[in-house]
């Protein structure tokens, strides 16, 4: 039994065509070092189906298998699906936690404290002011300064509750926005069920839609940030999305099941924007704490101002200072120089109110930083998992250069190769049988 | 097998590296400008409450200081009345004692009369001093003259005492109880300075061996009851006076602590804030150098 003729040239041919679809590969790579989402892919090379020659010994007339060299069996995208599960976790926390400390620092913001123009200094002027008209309790200009101090202190009070309302308007809006019909969940669900269905279509065919794949999962990255997100892979190759507690999954083959009802349990941006506007929320408790301290000093200050109420309102969206200068009462008497109601609301200064107003910018300050350790911690997380997905996945530009110089040579040498088998023809061709011509 | 270090880890942690380096020359930057070390009360949010209460019992303080500072002018525009109430009573008693050692001339008598009339006139004047637009003497009626220029000797005040805030429910009667020592005049028959000058000057122009008698006896001794009197009020009024002076020191050093603990709480130390930044300044560039080899380092460099 013989070996085709022409069969080495064909195996050298394999060589070629194998080594320039590596080559091929390892461009494409590199091309896309830097595109986010990017798995890096290899060529696999496998050996090609061996010439079976019957009883080729010719001492023992024993068969065997002959090489006839190699080719790409698949081109693999390198992905760790498990890192990627780790990775959607982590940036599911990672974006409640900034959300989270982004909407608390305004918060903290608006309190503007400590500083010399909140409300802690416009209580102390307050109480400043009723020491100066213990002085002078017959002063016209000592009342006046009473109540333009009360009235600059209600008014911040106003402020300050206005803001917080307006944080919490605005944490909703944010949230509408997100969920609405032009938001980014409709709109990364609705290409995620079209990647679907085209890879769906590529399976069938037989290819492996690696580009596809990388630009799908890189969706679902980016959805992991606004809530939860869990994939059930399906066998014709589809992506079940579960997000956040939505009932139903969020896509299901080519079907995008959209708007659902999310809960602050949803997790992600989302859920962080659910919790801080819900009635249980940081922005309502720090609303009702602010309401406390508004109606501690009302009351407090009402129950020494007897001729009429100081203040008016018990809330901080209602505070205001309900008399004229003439009407400020500095004496439980009608004697002009008494002043013991002045003292006394002086020495108001370290009750209830200030107190209050202290502990509630305490619990402010405290849940900013809590907000701010726990997503540098998510922060941490999220890039130490990134960085062994990129480990896994990420195209290293050493490691490119040295398969491209080995797949380079692999060529070159698959061509010389083919030079001998040429030679060897020649010889045949050209010189055999001319003997004694 | 070690981990594959790819390129955009490689640029991905060196951009987190020299981020955090600036983050933290950007705190130290707004430490040394602002001088404090609590910017934001999520900075230390215990240490910003406190500051919070400290600043409010320094403003506090700084109340108490004006009160006490306010509480001791009015005490020396008392004192200084009561001064010269006394020189007044001092000279009556000269008059007395000259007009009861024999002097006979019913004129040169009157005469002392009419001077004692002056005098008592001066010292309801007195008695009228004013504070801040207050009448100091009046009680707690202060816009109401407490004796009335003239013929009505009647006081006009009240009983009620006017208090200055020197502490934390701790307060200072300033106002000095004139009455005690002017009474309201002969209606009254109160044997007060008043009365016993309105008594003197009658028994000055009366002329009868019994007025006479009256001028070093009685009235003499009236004089001497009232000069007590009035020495006792002087020494009230110089009790409050050091009282005021102490809680105006011991004010003084309370406020010295609280700015100490207030500055201590929120106030950043330069020293170590400024070698903190130089620090994190050569952090900073170090990580710029190496940031700029590694990333331009890779085999392309030495393939050819």
């Amino acid at each position: 039994m013989s070996i085709p003729t022409l069969q080495g040239l064909q195996t050298a041919l394999s060589g070629l065509l194998a080594e320039q679809q590596a080559i091929d590969t390892t461009g494409h790579n590199i091309a896309n070092a830097n595109t986010p989402g990017y798995s890096r892919e290899t060529a696999v090379l496998q050996t090609n189906q061996p010439l079976v020659i019957a009883a080729m010994s010719p001492m023992t007339g024993e068969g065997g298998q002959l090489g006839t060299g190699v080719g790409v069996a698949t081109f693999t995208r390198i992905r760790n699906i498990y890192l990627d599960a780790q990775y959607r976790a982590q940036n599911a926390a990672l974006g409640a936690a900034s959300t989270q400390a982004e909407e608390l620092q305004q918060a903290q913001g608006a309190f503007n404290e400590p500083s010399s123009t909140g409300i802690s200094s416009q209580l102390s002027a307050f109480w400043g002011a009723w020491s100066e008209l213990a002085n002078s309790p017959t002063s016209e200009a000592a009342k006046e300064g009473v109540v333009s101090a009360g009235k600059s202190l209600a008014s911040s009070f106003n402020q300050l509750s206005t803001q917080l309302q307006a944080i919490s308007t605005q944490a909703g809006q944010h949230y509408a926005a997100l969920t609405g019909p032009t938001g980014e969940v409709q709109d990364y669900a609705n290409q995620i069920a079209q990647l679907n269905h085209q890879i769906k279509l590529a399976e069938q065919a037989g290819q492996q839609p690696n580009d596809m794949l990388d630009r799908r999962d890189e969706l679902l990255d980016k959805l992991s940030s606004l809530a939860q997100v869990s994939v059930e892979k399906q066998p014709d190759g589809t992506d079940t999305v579960n997000f956040g507690d939505a009932a139903k999954p969020l896509v299901s083959g080519s079907t995008v099941e959209w708007p659902q009802t999310l809960t602050a349990a949803a997790g992600g941006q989302l859920g962080a924007l659910l919790s801080l506007t819900g009635p249980a929320g940081a922005l309502a408790s720090y609303q009702a704490a602010l309401n406390g301290v508004a109606a501690a000093l009302a009351s407090s200050v009402n129950a020494l101002h007897t001729s009429t109420p100081f203040f008016s309102g018990a809330s901080a969206a209602t505070l205001a200072v309900a008399v004229a200068p003439g009407q400020v009462q500095t004496s439980s008497t009608a004697d002009p120089g008494g002043n013991d109601v002045a003292q006394k609301i002086a020495a108001l200064r370290g009750g209830a109110a200030d107190q209050g107003y202290a502990a509630l910018v305490e619990q402010v300050g405290s849940d900013v930083r809590g907000a701010q350790d726990e997503q540098t911690n998510a922060q941490t997380m999220t890039t130490a998992i990134e960085n062994q997905r990129q480990s896994v996945s990420g195209v290293s530009m050493d490691e490119e250069m040295t398969n491209l110089i080995s797949f380079q040579r692999g060529y070159e040498a698959s061509a010389r190769t083919m030079t001998a088998m040429d030679g060897m023809l020649e010889t045949l061709i050209e010189h055999t049988g001319s003997v004694g011509l | 097998m070690t981990n594959r270090i790819t390129t955009e880890m490689i640029t991905g942690s060196m951009l987190n590296d020299i981020n955090s380096s600036q983050a933290a020359m950007d705190r130290s930057q707004a430490e040394l400008s602002s001088g404090k070390t609590i910017l934001q009360a999520s900075d230390n949010p215990y240490g910003a409450s406190r500051a919070i209460a400290l600043q409010s019992q320094l403003d506090g303080l700084g109340s108490y200081a004006n009160n006490v500072q306010d509480g001791i002018s009015w005490e020396n525009t008392a004192g200084g009345a009561l001064s010269n109430i006394n020189d007044v009573v001092q000279r009556v008693r000269e008059l007395l004692v000259q007009a009861s050692s024999g002097i006979d001339n019913q004129g040169d008598l009157n005469n002392i009369a009419t001077e004692v009339d002056q005098l008592t006139e001066t010292v309801k004047q007195d008695a009228n001093t004013q504070y801040a637009g207050q009448y100091i003497f009046s009680g707690t009626l202060t816009e109401t003259p407490p004796y009335q220029p003239g013929a009505t000797d009647a006081y006009q005040g009240d009983a009620g005492t006017v208090t200055r805030a020197i502490g934390p429910g701790s307060s200072v009667t300033v106002s000095t109880d004139i009455s005690s020592l002017l009474g309201s005049g002969q209606g009254s028959g109160d044997g007060k300075l008043l009365d016993v000058l309105r008594t003197i000057s009658e028994h000055l122009r009366g002329g009868t061996t019994e007025d006479k008698n009256a001028l070093s006896s009685t009235d003499l001794k009236g004089i001497d009851a009232n000069v007590a009197t009035l020495t006792q009020l002087q020494a009230g009024a110089g009790a409050v006076d050091a009282q005021l002076q102490s809680a105006a020191s011991r004010i003084e050093d309370l406020q010295n602590t609280t700015t100490q603990i207030l500055s201590n709480t929120q106030d950043a130390e330069l020293a170590k804030t400024s070698i903190n930044y130089s620090n994190q300044q050569a952090a900073y560039d170090a990580a710029l150098r190496a940031g700029a080899n590694i990333v331009q380092m890779s085999l392309l460099e030495f393939l050819h």
